[in-house]
């Protein structure tokens, strides 16, 4: 469904190139759970961003539903961004003037009561239920980043990414937290790529690729 | 459900952030709303007061007071001096006295016997007293001529005060260095057609007198060539003081000055054959004798000299008549009476009703002299004073000599007339103002305070661009996290710059809405408790300044501020605020 084939990703610094992704070539299947995992800088999130589409290779292509990014204008990128894939990020990227479940909307496609009591339904499914009018200020961290977690899955997406999602929780809230995009790969037949440096949170993964040097070591 | 991302939930949400902002939007378009109106107002008010003259055109001598006055004011005063140090030589040590002392110091026996010794006492006795009350003379005359050539450099002070203010109306220092320089003569000069008046009697008399010294020495010599002729020479007779070349030129210039003051009392000269002529030009409805004169009011802008009309009773119905005014209380002015009517704004503007009074005697900057009551309240489109010709003619010096003439243009002839007019007096006795003339210097007097205006409004637009951009811009950067997260997940780029201009074209219009609101709470109540009682007038609902004048401020402020927004969204890179660790 997510191919990736021979990708490169260079940073130009002054004279010198880095080379954050280099070569790497791989497939994420419907509703796989593939975790991507090494240390800082070895290229993990990179890789995200371009297998997202959010950023464009140097070399090598990307292609979802056997359509080619290269095909696709920054528009339409930003189509299948918006209506095809979800995001969880190290920050939940909350706005603050709104409630939980406002924010869980602001993912939302189609806004219709449908998807308001889909949204409601995510957030009790999170235990958020008694907690649907809160402000993300009223919330503790790890309640807001479940608040993120149910925005990434709203719409339903074909794909979730999520980028360090735990960084910033403690060990149980990190599991909660991952526990729930495996449990939508589970229900909504999703698939789910998770960058992270704690190998603790792929315990479900069907995959683990481990990123070094900006490449796939294994 | 709605859009969480809505501008209601924008609005409502920020209000800690929007309300500032709007209410410093608000009050500088109020600022502008009122500066502005308070412009429009006095030019209004300008045009209203000056009204009549969009029917009428004045005919006014173009002498003054200054060019009748000056010339012989100042050589009489050069001779004076001149004079006065003769009469103190004649009258001093070895003159008249000494003379008249030696004469009457003859012997007895022959001053009876010779009745051209008592002839020549006589003369030197008159000699003697005409030197004495001509010295007298000179004193208050000296004073006089100087009092009224400071009358002269008053006026002059004051048209160049006038038109300091006029150049720089916001600067205070001319005024206050004049009232200063002014005040306390101010107050102590009497009116400038009684100080004619005593100096008139006092050149009278000194003219008399010195005509007396002169011939009595002229006696003296003759008695004294009679007597030496007819071989009864005295050895002790003394040889008498000759009359001097200086007193005939200061008798000429004396009378010459006599002359002058005379002619003042007179008409300008042609006044009867241009009212006569005027009358004969065709598309001509009215033409009148005017003895006009002005009151000092408040035009908001600064204070103005308000035309009134000395006309005759015909004259006062028919100027009612061609504006379309009518008396609302009270009654036209009298013949030959201290009475005015005046307009009703007029009457509000100088504080006065039915039985009160205008004049020199209450407000020293009006012209009306002395102090004449007020019998009739007028009301109707335009301004008018009114005032009896006969009065002002046969009670005031100044006024006689200074009449011109109202000439009424048919409605479409003005220009014709006014050409026609301008052919009669030419250029030299008389000349024309009319509503072009005058609108002209409403406008020029205006302008300045507009360009001040223009360039207060552009640099509050400037300073509120500067201000409210830099705000919205660092409640952007507040809100990065938001637009970094609403692009990485696929919001358009363009999408989030509508949102962002929605939202600040909603704050800036709630702003000018509520700007302009206050602003019209705030000149209504203005203008009922100032403006109208002072005979101003305003237009609380101008769009032209309410709409046109301020809506550069918000609009220059949300360009300026969408602009840099706009330009930090175009440039938004989410990865950047998706991998910041704060």
């Amino acid at each position: 469904m997510l191919s990736a084939q021979d990708l490169a990703l260079d940073y130009r610094s002054g004279g010198s190139v880095a080379h954050a992704v280099d070569t790497v070539s791989l497939a994420v299947e419907r509703g796989s759970f593939v975790g991507l995992i090494g240390p800082s800088g070895s290229g993990k999130s990179s890789l995200m961003y371009l297998l997202s589409g959010l950023k464009r290779p140097n070399r090598g292509a990307v292609s979802f539903e056997d359509r080619d990014y290269a095909s696709l204008s920054g528009a339409g990128l930003m189509r299948l961004r918006r209506h095809r894939f979800g995001f969880v990020f190290q920050q939940h990227f909350l706005v603050n003037y709104l409630s939980a479940v406002e924010n869980v909307m602001v993912g939302a496609v189609k806004r219709n009561h449908d998807t308001a009591a889909y949204a409601q339904e995510l957030l009790r499914r999170v235990g958020l239920g008694d907690k649907l009018q809160k402000r993300p200020y009223q919330l503790s961290i790890g309640e807001r980043q479940r608040v993120a977690v149910a925005r990434a899955l709203v719409h339903r997406p074909a794909v979730v990414f999520a980028d360090e999602p735990t960084a910033s929780l403690d060990q149980a809230t990190g599991h909660e937290v991952v526990n729930l995009l495996a449990d939508y790969r589970r229900t909504g037949g999703g698939s789910l790529l998770v960058v992270t440096h704690d190998p603790a949170m792929l315990t479900g993964a069907d995959r683990v690729l481990q990123m070094r040097d900006g490449r796939i070591a294994a | 459900m709605t859009n969480p991302l809505s501008l209601r939930n924008f609005y409502f949400r920020n209000k800690r952030k929007v309300l500032p902002v709007v209410g410093i939007l608000a009050l500088a378009i109020l600022g502008v709303v009122v500066t502005d109106s308070l412009l429009a107002s006095a030019r209004e008010t300008a045009y209203a007061t000056f009204g009549s003259y969009q029917k009428l055109i004045l005919v006014a001598p173009r002498a003054t007071r200054d060019q009748d006055l000056a010339n012989p004011l100042q050589d009489s005063l050069a001779r004076l001096h001149d004079v006065q140090l003769q009469v103190d030589a004649l009258d001093g040590p070895g003159g008249i006295t000494s003379y008249y002392n030696a004469v009457i110091a003859l012997p007895a026996q022959a001053r009876a016997q010779l009745p051209a010794v008592q002839r020549l006492e006589i003369d030197a006795a008159n000699a003697r007293y005409y030197a004495a009350r001509l010295r007298g003379d000179l004193v208050p005359l000296g004073d006089l001529i100087v009092r009224v050539q400071r009358l002269q450099t008053e006026e002059q002070a004051f048209n160049q005060l006038v038109s300091q203010l006029m150049q720089h109306p916001n600067d205070p220092r001319p005024l206050i260095t004049y009232l200063q320089q002014h005040q306390t003569w101010l107050q102590s000069v009497l009116p400038d057609s009684a100080q004619l008046g005593r100096l008139q009697l006092a050149v009278g008399s000194a003219s008399a007198d010195a005509n007396g010294l002169q011939q009595s020495l002229q006696a003296l010599n003759r008695d004294t060539a009679s007597l030496n002729r007819a071989g009864q020479n005295l050895a002790d007779l003394p040889v008498p003081p000759s009359p001097t070349a200086t007193i005939d030129q200061f008798r000429s210039a004396l009378d010459q000055l006599t002359a002058s003051l005379g002619s003042i009392e007179q008409p300008q000269p042609g006044l009867d054959k241009l009212l006569a002529d005027s009358a004969r030009i065709p598309g001509t409805a009215l033409v009148k004798r005017d003895a006009y004169s002005n009151l000092d009011i408040n035009l908001l802008a600064g204070n103005a000299q308000f035309d009134l009309y000395g006309i005759d009773q015909p004259g006062m119905t028919q100027l009612l008549t061609l504006y379309g005014d009518r008396v609302v209380a009270g009654r036209l002015p009298r013949q030959n009476a201290s009475e005015i009517a005046v307009s009703e704004e007029i009457a509000r503007s100088r504080h006065v009703a039915v039985g009160g009074q205008l004049g020199n005697n209450l407000d020293e900057l009006d012209r009306l002299p002395d102090a004449f009551t007020v019998v009739g309240i007028i009301r109707g489109p335009t301004r008018l004073g009114i005032i009896p010709l006969d009065y002002m003619t046969q009670h005031y010096l100044f006024e006689r000599r200074y009449q011109g003439l109202i000439v009424i243009p048919q409605s479409g002839h003005e220009q014709a007339v006014h050409e026609q007019l301008q052919r009669l007096v030419g250029n030299q006795a008389f000349r024309l103002f009319d509503w072009p003339y005058i609108k002209a210097k409403i406008d020029s007097l205006i302008a300045n305070l507009d360009s001040i205006n223009r360039f207060l409004i552009l640099l509050v637009t400037l300073v509120l661009s500067l201000v409210v951009g830099l705000l919205n811009n660092l409640f952007f950067r507040q809100r990065m996290n938001e637009f970094g997260l609403l692009a990485a997940v696929g919001y358009s780029r363009w999408g989030l710059i509508r949102r962002v201009a929605l939202e600040s074209f909603g704050v800036t219009l709630a702003a000018w809405l509520v700007g302009v609101g206050v602003a019209v709470a705030v000149l209504s109540w203005f203008n009922a408790v100032f403006m109208i009682p002072h005979g101003l007038l305003m237009n609380v609902f101008d769009w032209n300044v309410l709409a046109l004048h301020t809506l550069p401020i918000p609009l220059m402020v949300f360009l300026f501020g969408m602009g840099t927004v706009g330009w930090q969204l175009l440039r938004l890179d989410p990865i950047s605020i998706i991998e910041r660790r704060d």
